[in-house]
């Protein structure tokens, strides 16, 4: 029995070999595909569909509830649960709530976009199949990969293969599963 | 398995991950040991016996500790605002700074919090400016400019320490990847999360950073405001101004700028790193060092035709901060952090390595002395008839001072050898681009 595969991977020298492999897939009917890189690659992300816009959002309704909740807070105690007058000033002196409520509009903003974005991620994780492929740790450096994942409805390993290796990559190579 | 890709950014992932590290590093290293063993002698005699040991009494119930304070969090938001104007401008300076311009800020952010803990006099009750349901039901006072400041440092920790170790992510995954012992890719591993360099994650992740790295830039305008604002709230005559949060402002960014270029040629020359912080990074970075010391120039004429103009109580207090007995202190300020900076006007001293480390510390300097005649000159002259005593700090004071200069130089110097100080990932993506355009 043949070990089941998490996919097929194929290394390229260059970004634009990769963006070329990437097109060419997409061409061929694959759309379960992962590709690697050692520094971001915007126009290939958009190849692949890849779409951002939550992080932004996450950023501002965290900004929102940071923001009412310390003005809120502010208000309940100062003004109503714990009123205390200082030389006549007034109670509800909002100016004075102002400065906190934006630095801890930006605390949530910030801590829940990056916090969001390690949850968006899966990260951190133990292991993944990639790390599995040898010479892979040149991701980080200098080597670009496409994978075509076996989830793919048209996916087929020999098939897979040799479409791969007709893209002239550097090495194609199998991706096996962890579990 | 190890990676020996010889690419581009290799040499700054071997500095990190070499087994030796040199004489001077471990002598370095001792020195700002010893003054972090000082830092903490200061501070358990200042928790056992109390602020009576430092010089501060009324009315100068601020001493080094707010001085301190002020020049610490000057030098962090001033690094601070830099590093989020780069990314915001996607400026090319950043892939050289942004990762130890982040780190100073961090740094001097946690040498800048120790101070008003310790000054509260009982440092072990300094949770109760959180507003959390005490038994006593007293909840803090949030008309203080001392609550907004426990805002502010507490959320410029958090959201710093997270931006930089979320940008450090795909290099500590290069260390992991190119780490020749078992032990040391495991604890690079640990840190790496996991990444696996998906062109999803990237997207992803370069949002994220972009986007965070600009909310960072209010985020320093309000803080450095409020640190300004805990003078322009008293009814003292010389702190009571509308001008101090752009003082504050304009002097911290110059003072951060300082530390920046001080930090990237002694790194440049430390670590041997000439390719990725270039003649052309430094030579900027000694025009905007230059720039924001005409603009801290100009605030001092600012300082000057106000109080020509002010009230006459004002008038007197100010001046008497620029002629009085503590004259010194102001002049000093002046002639470090503006009239030294003006050497850059020459290109051969914005490429000399040693004119970038004595104006980075003059600047630095400078800030200091502008600080203390604030803090001290500016007390001088009170509506009382007579203040009666002044301000010198004693012993333990110093010693603490002291010793948060060695802890920052310790962040530094450990920063330096057991991570990437230039961003590696940045550097591949702008060879990259210049390649293909």
């Amino acid at each position: 029995m043949t070990q089941r595969l998490h996919g097929i991977m194929a290394e390229f020298k260059t970004p634009e070999a990769l963006m070329e492999a990437v097109k060419a897939a997409k061409r061929s009917g694959f759309t379960k595909l992962d590709a690697f890189s050692p520094f971001p690659l915007a126009d290939l992300a958009k190849e692949l569909g890849v779409r951002t816009t939550v992080i932004p959002w996450i950023a501002l309704v965290a900004a929102l509830i940071g923001a009412g909740l310390q003005y809120g807070a502010q208000y309940w105690m100062n003004v109503v649960d714990y009123p205390l007058n200082v030389g006549g000033r007034p109670l509800d002196s909002w100016p004075a709530f102002i400065p906190a409520t934006l630095i801890v509009a930006i605390l949530w903003a910030g801590a829940a976009t990056l916090l969001g974005l390690l949850l968006i991620l899966r990260l951190p994780r133990l292991h993944h199949p990639v790390f599995a492929v040898p010479g892979f740790e040149r991701a980080s450096e200098d080597r670009f990969y496409l994978c075509i994942l076996s989830v793919d409805p048209l996916f087929e390993a020999e098939a897979a293969r040799s479409f791969l290796e007709a893209l002239t990559p550097q090495a194609v190579r199998e991706v096996p599963a962890c579990d | 398995m190890s990676s020996n890709a010889q690419a581009s950014t290799s040499p700054v992932a071997e500095v990190p991950l070499s087994r030796r590290f040199g004489l001077i590093w471990w002598i370095a290293l001792g020195a700002s040991g010893a003054l972090v063993l000082l830092l903490g002698y200061t501070l358990i005699s200042v928790t056992i016996m109390g602020v009576g040991i430092w010089g501060v009494n009324i009315p100068f119930v601020w001493g080094f500790d707010l001085i301190n304070y002020a020049w610490w969090i000057g030098i962090a938001n001033g690094a601070s605002l830099f590093a989020a104007i780069l990314v915001l401008r996607r400026h090319d300076l950043r892939t050289a700074v942004n990762r130890f311009a982040e780190g100073v800020a961090f740094f001097a952010v946690i040498c800048a919090g120790i101070f008003p803990i310790f000054h509260l006099g009982r440092p072990w009750l300094f949770y109760w400016t959180f507003p959390y349901p005490a038994t006593f039901e007293v909840w803090p006072q949030f008309r203080s400019t001392l609550t907004w400041d426990f805002w502010a440092i507490s959320t410029h920790v958090i959201v710093t320490s997270l931006l930089w170790y979320v940008g450090l992510i795909p290099d500590l995954a290069t260390l992991r990847d190119r780490a020749r012992r078992k032990t040391v890719q495991r604890i690079y591993g640990i840190f790496a999360i996991g990444w696996r360099g998906s062109v999803r994650h990237w997207a992803y992740h370069q949002r994220a950073y972009r986007l965070v790295a600009i909310l960072v830039l209010p985020l320093i305008l309000i803080m450095q405001s409020t640190v300004a604002f805990e003078f322009g709230v008293t009814l003292v005559p010389d702190w009571h101004e509308t001008r101090q949060p752009l003082h504050f402002v304009a002097t911290g960014l110059a003072q951060g700028l300082s530390i920046v270029l001080l930090v990237a040629v002694l790194l440049r020359w430390g670590l041997r790193l000439g390719r990725y912080i270039d003649e052309e990074d430094i030579d900027l970075l000694g025009k905007l060092v230059l720039a924001s010391a005409l603009v801290s120039g100009y605030l001092y004429l600012d300082e000057f035709v106000s109080a020509v103009l002010a009230d006459r109580m004002t008038q007197e207090a100010t001046f008497d901060r620029m002629i009085g007995d503590e004259a010194g202190l102001y002049w000093t300020a002046i002639v470090y952090s503006i009239l030294i900076p003006q050497l850059f006007w020459f290109k051969a001293a914005r490429q000399s390595t040693i004119a970038a480390v004595f104006v980075g510390f003059s600047i630095g300097v400078g800030i200091w002395f502008d600080r203390f005649s604030i803090i001290v000159g500016g007390l001088q002259t009170d509506y009382l008839p007579s203040v009666g005593r002044t301000y010198s700090p004693t012993l333990p004071e110093t010693g603490l001072f002291l010793g948060t200069v060695g802890l920052f130089a310790a962040f530094l110097l450990l920063f330096a050898r057991f991570l990437p100080v230039v961003s590696m990932f940045e550097t591949r993506h702008d060879e990259h681009e210049e390649e293909t355009s």
